[in-house]
């Protein structure tokens, strides 16, 4: 396996191109859940697992079960001899928001009942996961980029660790923006745009690292 | 709730992307020309549109515990409808708004007015919310790729505006100036509500 | 148990109706998305190889396609070939024509989702040209001069973009040395 590889896209998907900053990807949980840094944790670390997960996942069903290839599931059990593979991609959208969905699901039930703990510090982050654009999108890009299994499943992972930084340096900025005198109409949401500009102009400085 | 009090609620008072913060991906990613923007609104009305009316109709006859995934699945499939017929009648619009058409499959506004609307209302009045929501998303959506455009661009819907001897601010064009635009302008709408005095909307999330 | 079975029921139904419907629209637009992409492909391959839109293009099972100025196959124009490159958020499609020499005659970008007002501007037209500037610098270049200017080449590249600009350079650079190489290839079979 290409070690370096896998290194050049995790260290793309955190920093160059980093999730929220550049390809604005989760932006209503970025503004909605980084008012306290302990939501901001709980949320980010729910993010990861679910986006390795669903990285995973979504991968294996397009390869083996949408693509046209004589590798397709589908057509190994349903296909006659002769017949060329049919192109389920169109389906794409609708599988892959199906099988986050119901991901999200299965992994709060396996939490629960294995470690409440942790059910208790990710639970209510968890349902909120489903319409955060930025696991359908990663699933989406790894099947774009053309990403191997491999590759795809550290690129989810990376990317949540991306959204995890952007959200969690936002939740330390927003406390200490507490006792700051931010102008009345700037309070709340507004400030918390600008900041996040300013933060995606700090990253932009990452475009010029040089990989590969 | 009359009718046209309705269909402004979505414009103004209760509009999606100022006021509720909701489906902020799109209107950050797609904002960099107003055509774009115009491409990415319409895309949404249509879909918006579609499942208002469908799962208002429908809604007597969805079991309430898994009302959430049968509106999803209505959705991604209108969704999955705008980009194949994108795909096939305008490949430029197609091309420029990517990954995002598909996305709108998880924008919040979409889902939340499914949920919180047209499934305790008629058809009638989910037609002229969606129509309300969306235009007020679109129009959302026009206003920050207007600042973007003609700053960051130096045109309006591809129009040259400021003359050759401007030189376009790039980082308008780029993720950070989309941040501030979006900054700016709710805080205008803030401080435009404070001097009326209207006790404000849910601004703090 | 007996209302999961009946959610579960309810819920396959629904899937089925959606996927029903989806083959639907699917079978309707799909001719006109491939049209779509052939016509792109055909445009770009006259753009390439000017000249070959009153003639013939054939395409080669290798995956390269000739030009003709005309219609029997008699003036040959050149080669065009086909160069896929990763950009900073896509894979970035580009269409190589080359004259008898080798020499580029023009390219041209197919396919890229680079970041708008950015990358994208690689198919950029500035105000009162008729031809993407970017594109256009390829022209006559041979394979040493395929450089971006942050490499010591000519190429200039589009400021802010420069993942994207190196992208397509390299890959014309190493596209055109992987043809060339294949035709010395053919070349030397035929000789043999």
């Amino acid at each position: 396996m290409d070690i370096q590889n896998l290194l050049v896209i995790s260290v793309g998907a955190i920093l160059i191109s980093n999730f929220v900053l550049s390809r604005f990807l989760g932006i209503c949980p970025y503004i909605g859940v980084s008012r306290q840094m302990d939501s901001a944790v709980g949320m980010g670390l729910a993010v990861i697992f679910v986006m390795a997960i669903a990285s995973a996942v979504t991968w294996v069903i397009y390869t083996y079960f949408l693509m046209p290839t004589h590798a397709n599931i589908l057509f190994i059990l349903f296909g006659k001899e002769g017949q060329s593979p049919t192109d389920l991609t169109f389906l794409q959208t609708i599988t892959f928001i199906f099988v986050i969905a119901s991901l999200v699901q299965f992994v709060e039930m396996v939490i629960q009942k294995t470690s409440p703990g942790l059910h208790r510090s990710l639970g209510i982050y968890l349902p909120l996961i489903t319409t955060n654009c930025a696991v359908l999108g990663v699933s989406f890009l790894n099947i774009d980029s053309g990403y191997n299994f491999m590759e795809s499943l550290v690129n989810g992972m990376a990317s949540g660790i991306g959204f995890t930084l952007a959200l969690v340096l936002m939740a330390g900025l927003r406390e200490k923006l507490e006792t700051a005198r931010v102008p009345k109409a700037m309070q709340g949401a507004p400030i918390a745009f600008v900041m996040a500009g300013l933060m995606a102009l700090a990253f932009m400085g990452f475009s010029g690292l040089s990989l590969g | 709730m009359s009718v046209g009090k309705l269909f402004g609620k979505g414009i103004v008072s209760d509009n999606p992307v100022f006021r509720l913060l909701l489906g902020l991906c799109p209107v950050l990613a797609t904002s960099t020309s107003v055509f774009n923007a115009i491409g990415m609104g319409v895309s949404v009305i249509f879909v918006l549109l579609c499942s208002n009316i469908l799962v208002s109709s429908i809604r007597h006859f969805i079991p309430q515990k898994i009302r959430i995934p049968i509106y999803i699945c209505i959705i991604a499939t209108f969704v999955t409808i705008v980009d194949m017929v994108l795909a096939g009648f305008m490949p430029e619009l197609h091309k420029s708004l990517g990954m995002f058409i598909k996305l709108i499959v998880v924008n919040c506004i979409i889902l939340g007015r499914a949920e919180a609307f047209a499934s305790r209302n008629n058809p009638f009045h989910a037609i002229i919310d969606a129509l309300g929501m969306g235009i007020g998303f679109t129009l959302a959506m026009i206003a920050v790729a207007t600042f973007r455009e003609i700053l960051g661009n130096g045109t309006w819907f591809g129009m040259p505006v400021l003359g050759t001897s401007f030189e376009p601010v790039l980082l308008m064009i780029l993720s950070p100036g989309a941040f501030f635009t979006i900054g700016l302008i709710t805080g205008f709408l803030n401080w435009l509500d404070h001097r009326k005095r209207i006790p404000h909307a849910v601004l703090n999330g | 148990m007996k209302e999961i079975v009946k959610f579960a029921v309810v819920l396959c139904l629904v899937m089925m109706i959606a996927a029903v419907a989806l083959s639907y629209v699917h079978s309707l637009a799909r001719p006109r998305i491939l049209a779509q992409q052939q016509k792109d492909l055909m445009a770009g391959l006259i753009a390439v190889l000017p000249g070959s839109e009153l003639g013939v293009i054939t395409s080669h099972p290798s995956g390269y396609y000739t030009g003709y100025a005309s219609k029997d196959s008699s003036d040959l124009i050149g080669h065009a070939f086909p160069v896929v490159s990763r950009g900073y958020s896509s894979d970035i499609r580009t269409l190589v024509g080359l004259d008898t020499a080798g020499v580029i005659l023009s390219v041209k970008i197919l396919f890229q989702q680079e970041t708008p007002g950015l990358g994208t501007r690689i198919e950029e037209t500035r105000r009162g040209e008729s031809e993407p500037w970017f594109q256009n610098q390829f022209r006559g270049k041979s394979i040493e001069e395929i450089r971006l200017d942050k490499d010591g080449g000519p190429i200039q590249g589009i400021t802010g973009a420069t993942i994207t600009s190196k992208a397509v350079t390299d890959g014309v650079r190493i596209g055109l040395r992987r043809f060339q190489e294949s035709v010395n290839a053919a070349i030397q079979n035929i000789s043999e």
